[in-house]
């Protein structure tokens, strides 16, 4: 990453300091973020079971960079979704915070994966249609009402370009994904995951379609967030040199922690 | 606001879904043309059908009577009360026209109408219709010379002396030459009769009447024997005559009394070239027929004219009828632009078809009448009254038939108004078909935008708000199909004449004919009301059409969105 990119990273820190006690930078290390317990799911093809998680619990702490690595077909992105709710387990708990989020009402859970999580993942998936500013401000637009993102909309704009300034994107704000590279397209999806301010960051194989140079820059990206906003990041990889980085490392196995 | 702004990318970036509503838009577009010219058409109708026929009308049967009229339109004055506006007396009946054209004899049915020529026109539009422009102004029975020029090249007194003359004269002609004949004709008779008159003995010419016959009897009782099988009654000898041969006369009149009758003063017989009989006014096309010129062209060719005479001829009233044959000379036309009425409808004072008739009442010396016709104040509930009317009339009790112009006309109008349901709901057949076109459109896109809906879901966006994505671009399309079809029904409707005219134009072939038609142009009426039900009809077609989609996209689970390529 570039320094100067690391500089406004450290800037806006300090502004987002001044403006709001609300932020990931506040929490305390070592409290627990996020608790499994005994998570069962498996994926029926027609009749035929596939078990995938057989019984997986683990915690995450609080402004950990954990690493959940394991083989291809182990059940990471499966977890992941698990974790960001976007798919429910066939049993088993997961606490956030303290209360359960695997149970809630379809829209509690909406709302938690829009305000408290961060996703990202290994083919972007951006909004064809949308520039790239746009595709970072997805996220408030599903948070507020059409008048009331109006209302809001200059200051969404302003934390948007403030960071894709951090993401080195700041010359790219009104191209269309397509007129992207794939790392300038991560480092998109990277800062519409920080949008809204999240409590955690899900990634899963960020850069896992990247060339080395590019997966190296966009490392380096969430490496300087995560170190400068105090994010809890629970990160899916299959590189083993990026899961020495990590605070902790969790290994799937046979659809268990191994 | 992602909905507005997504749906709105997607009405940018996908023309295609604009192609899926061109068939929505010409959908509207013909309806509304089609809505606006049939409703012109039925306007135009509806007042031609009611222009001759009152409101209402109280009919008695075909060749029946209604007595005592005075009293029945004091009962009627009293049944309509304040909703009255006028009330006119009509004798209707069938008769037989006959009418002379080119030597020829030409006989048509029509329905003669004996009409009041002070309250008709109150009751009906009837005057307008008349083609003179005099007669238009102020109506009367009577022949003038002026005010036929806008129809008729000539027509009115000059033309009527002129035809009198010229007939008198191919008379005057034809009895010369009939002379001739006759003078020939006698030479040779003298021979055979001097032969015959050798052998016959005792025959002799009937001798003239020494005494004058009583005057009453106009013919004598006792025509002389033989006078017809005789050539010598035929012709008759006047020795001493200029030419030195037989002066023969032709069949003249045996009128023994004519010396002993007073002198009849000429000013009281009747003069064609000065009088005219009882006028009558006949349906433009009884005397109308188009001809087609060599070069394609429709042309008008008159067979009477006014100023003309025709013959009527009509049953008279009672148990014993026997028709009865009138003169009648042709003061005007009748020009509705109604067929069914101007093939038809023939005039008469009403006074003079009551006496011809026998309608005259020996007792009051009141006229019978067949129908009484009634019109009422415009905002008067038509079929209220006629009800009224009924009920002070029961049918067990008269035999008259009480209806409004509408029952009258019923078998048309239904017709038409269900030749109009029918080709509505063709249209909006179409309409649907184009909303099935949409529908594969939406769904072809949803399907193409699974993996935008699974990023929208990840990032927190509700099934609803995801739906109405698509319900918005669904909205959108057929309110800019539908509002575009609006644009360009109501542009063909404003313009639908130079349109025909470019056309026919290109084509070579004339698409609205107004000889057929009897209309200048095309009527056309747009109805506010039929272009929003058509507007909201199409919208909800289209909307509907992509609530399968949009349903479709909502249900879509998040991963399974993502995973898809
Ligand atoms: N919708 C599904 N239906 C059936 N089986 C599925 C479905 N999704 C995943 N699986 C199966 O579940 C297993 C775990 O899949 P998952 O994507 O979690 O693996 P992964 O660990 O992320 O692998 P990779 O490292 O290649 O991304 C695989 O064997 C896969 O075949
Ligand atoms: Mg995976």
């Amino acid at each position: 990453m570039s320094d100067v990119a690391r500089k406004r990273t450290i800037k806006f820190d300090q502004s987002r300091k001044q403006k709001s006690g609300r932020g990931p930078n506040l929490k305390i290390a070592g409290q627990t973020a996020m608790t499994v317990k005994d998570l069962y799911k498996s994926y029926y093809k027609g009749k035929h079971e596939v078990p995938v998680l057989k019984g997986v619990s683990l915690s995450v702490q609080s402004g950990d960079f954990t690493a959940i690595v394991g083989q291809s077909g182990s059940g990471k992105s499966t977890l992941l979704h698990l974790l960001g709710t976007l798919d429910a387990p066939d049993s088993g708990e997961i606490h956030f915070e303290g209360s359960r989020i695997d149970s809630m009402s379809a829209r509690q859970k909406e709302r938690l994966r829009n305000r408290e999580f961060g996703m990202i993942f290994q083919f972007y998936h951006l909004l064809p249609e949308l520039t790239t500013i746009e595709n970072v401000l997805v996220p408030k637009m599903v948070q507020d009402g059409f008048f009331k993102y109006l209302a809001n909309k200059r200051k969404y704009k302003k934390r948007a370009t403030e960071l894709l300034e951090m993401v080195g994107l700041s010359h790219r704000l009104k191209h269309k994904p397509n007129q992207l590279s794939g790392g300038e397209m991560q480092r998109t999806a990277i800062a519409r995951s920080l949008v809204s301010d999240p409590k955690i960051l899900l990634a899963d194989e960020p850069t896992g379609n990247l060339d080395s140079q590019n997966g190296r820059e966009v490392m380096d990206t969430l490496d300087a967030l995560r170190k400068h906003e105090n994010l809890t990041v629970v990160m899916v990889t299959h590189d083993d040199r990026l899961a020495e980085k990590a605070d902790r490392v969790i290994r799937l196995e046979n659809g268990k922690v191994a | 606001m992602y909905k507005l702004l997504l749906s709105w990318r997607y009405l940018r970036t996908r023309f295609i879904a604009l192609a899926s509503i061109v068939s929505v838009t010409l959908g509207v577009a013909t309806l509304i043309v089609v809505n606006s010219v049939m409703a012109g058409f039925v306007d135009q109708m509806k007042s031609r059908l009611h222009g001759i026929l009152s409101d209402v009308e109280i009919a008695a049967p075909l060749l029946g009577e209604i007595n005592y009229p005075e009293k029945h339109l004091e009962i009627v004055r009293e049944v309509i009360g304040d909703d009255l506006e006028n009330l006119t007396c009509v004798v209707r009946n069938p008769a037989l026209l006959s009418f002379d054209f080119r030597g020829r004899q030409c006989t048509q049915q029509v329905m003669l109408l004996g009409i009041d020529d002070e309250t008709f026109g109150k009751v009906t539009d009837f005057e307008p219709y008349l083609t003179s422009a005099i007669k238009k102004e102020r109506f009367s029975f009577k022949l003038e010379n002026e005010g036929h020029e806008a129809m008729f090249d000539e027509g009115g007194w000059d033309y009527r002396r002129r035809m009198i003359d010229n007939r008198e004269r191919i008379r005057k002609w034809e009895e010369e030459q009939q002379n001739l004949y006759d003078v020939t004709a006698a030479g040779y008779f003298e021979t055979v009769q001097e032969e015959s008159e050798a052998k016959e003995e005792g025959f002799h010419l009937a001798p003239l009447p020494t005494q004058a016959p009583d005057l009453n009897t106009v013919h004598p009782a006792d025509p002389p024997p033989n006078n017809s099988t005789s050539p010598e009654s035929l012709t008759q000898h006047v020795p001493g005559s200029g030419h030195g041969g037989p002066k023969v006369y032709r069949m003249s009149p045996f009128d023994p009394g004519a010396e002993h009758r007073p002198p009849i003063d000429p000013e009281t017989l009747f003069d064609p070239m000065k009088d005219q009989y009882t006028g009558i006014i006949l349906g433009i096309a009884i005397s109308q027929r188009k001809s087609q010129t060599p070069d394609g062209e429709l042309r008008d060719v008159y067979m009477v004219r006014p100023g003309d005479d025709v013959q009527v001829m009509f049953p008279t009233v009672g148990m014993n009828a026997r028709p009865v044959s009138e003169n009648c000379t042709v003061v005007d036309f009748y020009s509705s632009n109604m067929h069914e009425y101007d093939a038809s409808f023939a005039f008469m004072p009403l006074s003079e078809l009551q006496q011809i008739r026998g309608m005259m009442d020996p007792l009051t010396n009141e006229g019978t009448i067949s129908t009484i016709q009634i019109k009422l104040k415009p905002d008067a509930d038509l079929n209220e009254v006629r009800d009224k009317l009924i009920a002070q009339f029961p049918p067990e009790h008269f035999t008259y038939d009480i209806r409004t112009w509408q029952d009258t006309q019923r078998p048309l109008l239904s017709a038409v108004s269900m030749e109009l349901t029918i080709l509505n709901i063709l249209l909006f057949l179409i309409i649907a078909v184009a909303g099935f076109g949409i529908l594969a459109t939406f769904y072809m896109i949803v399907v193409e935008k699974t993996k935008d809906i699974g990023i929208l879901k990840a990032l927190g966006a509700p099934s609803r708000g995801v739906m109405s994505i698509f319900l918005s671009y669904g909205v959108s399309l057929g309110s800019v199909g539908t509002g575009a079809g609006i644009l360009l029904g109501l542009l063909f409707v404003r313009y639908i004449n130079q349109i025909a005219d470019f056309v026919g134009m290109i084509t070579g072939q004339e698409i609205f004919d107004p000889t057929i038609y009897y209309f200048s142009e095309i009527p056309t009426i747009i109805s506010p009301f039929m272009i929003v039900w058509v507007g909201l009809g199409a919208i909800l077609i289209a909307v509907l059409a992509s609530v399968l989609p949009a349903l479709r996209a909502a249900r879509l689970h998040p991963v399974e969105a993502l995973r898809y390529e």
